[in-house]
């Protein structure tokens, strides 16, 4: 440890000639929902945060219809009889076919179309130039495109639907990948492109980052939801490329039979799995780094507290990016890959957990003697917290190589993913969702069913994943379409749970929709956050601010005075002009 | 000092039977792969509990009304972030060091162990023997159909039990108990993966590379044999078991009566050993019923549509044919068939039974 990393306290910045407050801004004029009305204004807009807008949207929708699926695969399993596959096919070997393209289906939606794109594409692009205080982002245009590169790849996957359906798993497998008669090219090709999406993403928010910043914020003085995004984007561009490179080679061989990856051509496996790992497990960080950067901004916000330890977080979220790239084997450890290389990733994979407990411990620290509004947001940050220490902690069991010879392609790691990739990642994005709503859309939403919903996915998401932990580690293993009567009792208290779970998000959607019909107005800063998207109008106008901001310490949260008549915080210097 | 929790560690896992967490131990390995868990485990524990108590201390005691400032802002403490990184690079490298240590004892089999070959295709599992060359199936088709039967009540308890018994004298994996054996995995279409929960063993079986993995069963019994790498419609059904023998001699019985036909039974009767024990079951039907075969029933004498290297033709199904397309399965596909038939190693007399069990099932 470097005694020198400490975290710059707060007397520090806050007596920096330029990190001064913003000025807060008069409340007039057109909301960048309201400045124009057209339809061509919203499909050709050039503003991040209509784009942002209208990713949330897409990625909403997609979330819904990756749901269905997960609610369809669960009530099957309800019994280890064909329980609802009757109802769509009469052959036992179709019922059983239609089960693995249900659980397919919900895999490939929920990682491609909904959890990669969640917090960088939809979140990240309302709240990146905000936090900068510029106008846009770097390149307006490719943001565009990167949008309607997503809604190509959305379409190609709601072709593969109605063309069929894939059933491969969504890691698409050889060979048996390239031996199934189903539709693997259109899936894959719609992954290819929502690839080259989430390239476009990254690459203009690395730019945005470097070129952008206002005037007095360095790069320890950027909110850290910033240092999250800029993480994933380093992610997004160096490893995407790979993937796609991959999906061009599965695609060639399912059509041209190269012999690169099926045995029966001279080709290895093993071999398409080192490359799609190569991605695909930088990816969990694609999914986890910027839904880390979202909690930071809410526990300090929400706790009213100066975040503790902001280089140790921003530095993990660095070390977490790079470590990301060197442990894929640890998904091959039962493969047939050698022994060295087994023990090698092994201990690296260890490496990645250190940074990610660091992040915990300094979010608990932070909450320690602040001032916590226990609002949904902040409950989804808590939840949030919980969840992924769950997460976290049993990925130290697929650590161990012995243990893991055990538990690979169980339930365990099931359960194991879905507390990092659902519990933390989409706990994350639901939770900055309410962070960023009365921002997005200028409405309050009712904070009484907003807890409700947020403590049932909480009991929800508990009930189901905690059961397939102890039937994993029992020996039941992964995409099963039916299993052995001991595991009976498990599999029930677990879609109970996702029903649960589903009772809890379409409660959700309904407070929210309701707020935009009929919520309270929402104050510029609603929370007491001092990041500058909390310094113009909710919703913000067309240039996101009157005037040109310049750096705050976002993170100087105890010079606010709260109105409870407007729900407004407005900071004591310059309360007189809001 | 590395060695110092495992014995006291390991404590858990000396229990014979099932615990809440993991199947019956009963392999050499199944110790030390508790022991590693339950270390995994109790930390675990420790700082899952630890986190929950301070977040609900925390969400108790600091939890204010709008507009209450906080009472501290302090942001850093040098000692705490040093514990905090400190103690879990620690504990994780002791992690590492005990998955390191069981992993390399699981992947260096015995020189002296007896080796078996275990092959996967979709969806059945077949064992070779190397003394006396016998195949032996993994009869996934009568598990199930014993596990269903249980399941709607046509199937006692007492009839199941009985029934597997009668099963596992022609099928199954067979070992001596406290033997080192070494299994060969391989694969013939697509991916799968052997596992033996029992024994805390897996190892994928990859097409076009042979896999190896090894144990010493340490209690005579019944265990339930996985695949678990994803192979299509029938991967939940492949479903095979191991038998521990209680000694080399009653293994070497089996295997001797394993390896057997009875061939004073009629040609028919032996065709259909051969349907179910070589696993033509799993996509043969004798129902009329398609699977991913064209069924058997009313099959011999019938007109066959075909592709023959991407040309058209016709044939009645008669010996010829059925004998060709044994033994070169991707030869002629049956149209309307995706063509995922693997070569499976028949005896001219199996084949001759086959054919005789074809024919009896009517034109």
């Amino acid at each position: 440890m470097n005694p020198n990393d400490q975290a710059p306290s707060g007397s520090e910045v806050s007596s920096q000639e330029t990190a001064k407050v913003a000025p807060e801004t008069t409340e007039s004029g057109p909301s960048y929902l309201t400045v124009t009305k057209t339809f061509a204004s919203w499909a050709l807009t050039l503003d991040h945060k209509r784009i942002g807008l209208m990713y949330l949207v897409g990625v909403l929708g997609m979330f819904f219809l990756g749901g269905v699926f997960a609610l369809l695969v669960r009530t099957e399993l309800f019994s280890p009889m064909p329980l609802i596959t009757p109802l769509f096919a009469a052959d036992p070997g179709a019922q059983a076919d239609l089960y693995n393209q249900w659980f397919t289906t919900h895999g490939a939606i929920m990682v491609f179309l909904v959890i990669i794109p969640g917090v960088p594409a939809a979140l990240g692009n309302f709240v990146l130039p905000l936090l900068l205080g510029a106008k846009d982002v770097a390149f307006p245009r490719l943001n565009l495109s990167s949008f309607y590169l997503w809604i190509c790849g959305a379409a190609f996957f709601i072709y593969v639907l109605f063309s069929g359906g894939v059933d491969t798993g969504w890691t698409f497998y050889t060979p048996y990948s390239t031996d199934t008669s189903t539709a693997v090219i259109p899936a894959v090709v719609g992954v290819f492109i929502l690839g080259f999406s989430s390239i476009f993403t990254g690459l203009n928010f690395i730019v945005t980052i470097h070129k952008m910043r206002p005037k007095g914020m360095t790069w320890f003085n950027m909110p850290l939801f910033l240092w999250g995004t800029y993480s994933t984007a380093v992610i997004q561009v160096l490893a995407t490329p790979v993937l796609g490179i991959t999906l061009l080679l599965l695609i060639l061989e399912r059509t041209l039979g190269i012999g690169i990856f099926d045995p029966q051509n001279g080709g290895d496996p093993v071999l398409y799995q080192h490359f799609f790992w190569f991605y695909s497990h930088p990816a969990v960080y694609i999914m986890i780094i910027p839904a880390m950067g979202v909690i930071s901004e809410i526990i300090s916000v929400h706790s009213h507290k100066r975040i503790f330890g902001y280089r140790y977080i921003g530095y993990s979220s660095v070390a977490i990016a790079i470590f990301s790239f060197i442990v894929w084997g640890h998904h091959m450890f039962t493969s047939g890959q050698s022994t060295v290389m087994n023990i090698i990733f092994s201990g690296i994979t260890f490496s990645v957990g250190i940074p990610s407990a660091i992040k915990v411990f300094n979010w608990i620290a932070t909450m320690y003697k602040g001032s916590l509004t226990l609002n949904t947001t902040m409950l989804y940050g808590i939840a949030f917290i919980f969840l992924f220490t769950i997460g976290g902690l049993t990925g130290l069991f697929l650590g161990v190589l012995s243990i893991d010879t055990h538990l690979h392609d169980t339930y365990f790691v099931v359960a194991h993913f879905h507390y990092v990739m659902m519990g933390s990642a989409l706990i994350a994005f639901i939770g900055g969702l309410h962070h960023w709503w009365p921002k997005m859309t200028g409405k309050m939403f009712s904070e009484f069913w907003g807890r409700i919903a947020c403590t049932l996915v909480f009991i929800g998401f508990n009930l189901t994943f905690i059961p397939q932990f102890v039937m994993g580690s029992l020996g039941m293993p992964r995409r099963y379409y039916t299993y052995q009567d001991k595991f009976e009792i498990y599999h029930q208290l677990s879609t109970v749970g996702a029903y649960v779970m589903a009772v809890g998000f379409f409660m959700t959607a309904f407070y929210l929709l309701q707020s935009l019909a009929s919520g309270k107005k929402a104050p510029s800063n609603p929370w007491g956050g001092n990041s500058l998207e909390w310094h113009t109008p909710s919703p913000p106008p067309l240039e996101n601010f009157h005037g040109v901001p310049s750096a705050t310490d976002p993170y100087e949260l105890d010079h606010f005075d709260y109105d409870p008549v407007t729900g407004n915080y407005s900071s004591r210097t310059t309360a007189g002009s809001a | 000092m590395m060695h110092f929790f495992n014995p006291l560690l390991s404590h858990w896992a000396t229990q014979t039977g099932p615990s809440f967490w993991l199947p019956a131990p009963v392999s050499n390995f199944a110790d030390t792969v508790d022991g590693d868990f339950y270390f995994v485990y109790w930390v675990s524990i420790f700082f899952l509990v630890l986190i929950t108590a301070l977040l609900v201390i925390f969400m108790m005691k600091f939890k204010a009304p709008e507009g209450q400032k906080a009472t501290s802002q302090n942001d850093h403490n040098l000692i705490l972030e040093v514990a905090w990184t400190g103690i879990p690079v620690i504990l994780s490298f002791m992690m590492f060091w005990y998955g390191y240590k069981g992993y390399v004892a699981m992947a260096t089999a015995p020189s002296n162990a007896m080796t078996v070959t275990a092959e996967a295709s979709r969806w059945l599992w077949n064992f070779t023997y190397p003394t006396n060359g016998a195949v032996v199936p993994g009869a996934s088709e009568d598990f199930n159909e014993i596990r269903m039967g249980v399941r709607d009540g046509s199937l006692t308890p007492e009839a199941a039990a009985e029934r597997e018994s009668k099963v596992l004298e022609k099928a199954g994996l067979h070992v001596p108990v406290n033997t080192p054996v070494k299994i060969k995995v391989m694969a013939t279409d697509v991916l799968h993966s052997l596992f033996i929960p029992a024994f805390r063993v897996k190892k994928d079986c990859v097409p076009g590379r042979i896999g190896e993995l090894w144990f010493e069963a340490t209690e005579p019994g019944v265990y339930d044999l996985l695949c678990t790498e994803y192979c299509g419609q029938g991967h939940s059904l492949m479903h095979s078991k191991v038998v521990v023998h209680e000694s080399q001699e009653s293994f070497e019985k089996w295997l001797e009566v394993a390896a057997s036909y009875d061939e004073t039974l009629p040609f028919e009767q032996l065709g259909e050993i051969v349907w179910k024990r070589k696993g033509c079951v799993s996509c043969h039907s004798l129902d009329g019923s398609n699977k991913v075969g064209p069924t058997w029933q009313g099959a011999f004498g019938s007109l066959r549509q075909y592709t023959e290297n991407g040309v058209a033709g016709s044939t009645t199904v008669d010996e010829a044919y059925i004998e060709e397309s044994i033994r070169y399965p991707m030869k002629k596909i049956a149209d309307g068939y995706p063509g995922q038939m693997p070569v499976v190693k028949l005896t001219d007399k199996e084949i001759l039974w086959v054919t005789e069990f074809i024919k009896s099932l009517g034109k």
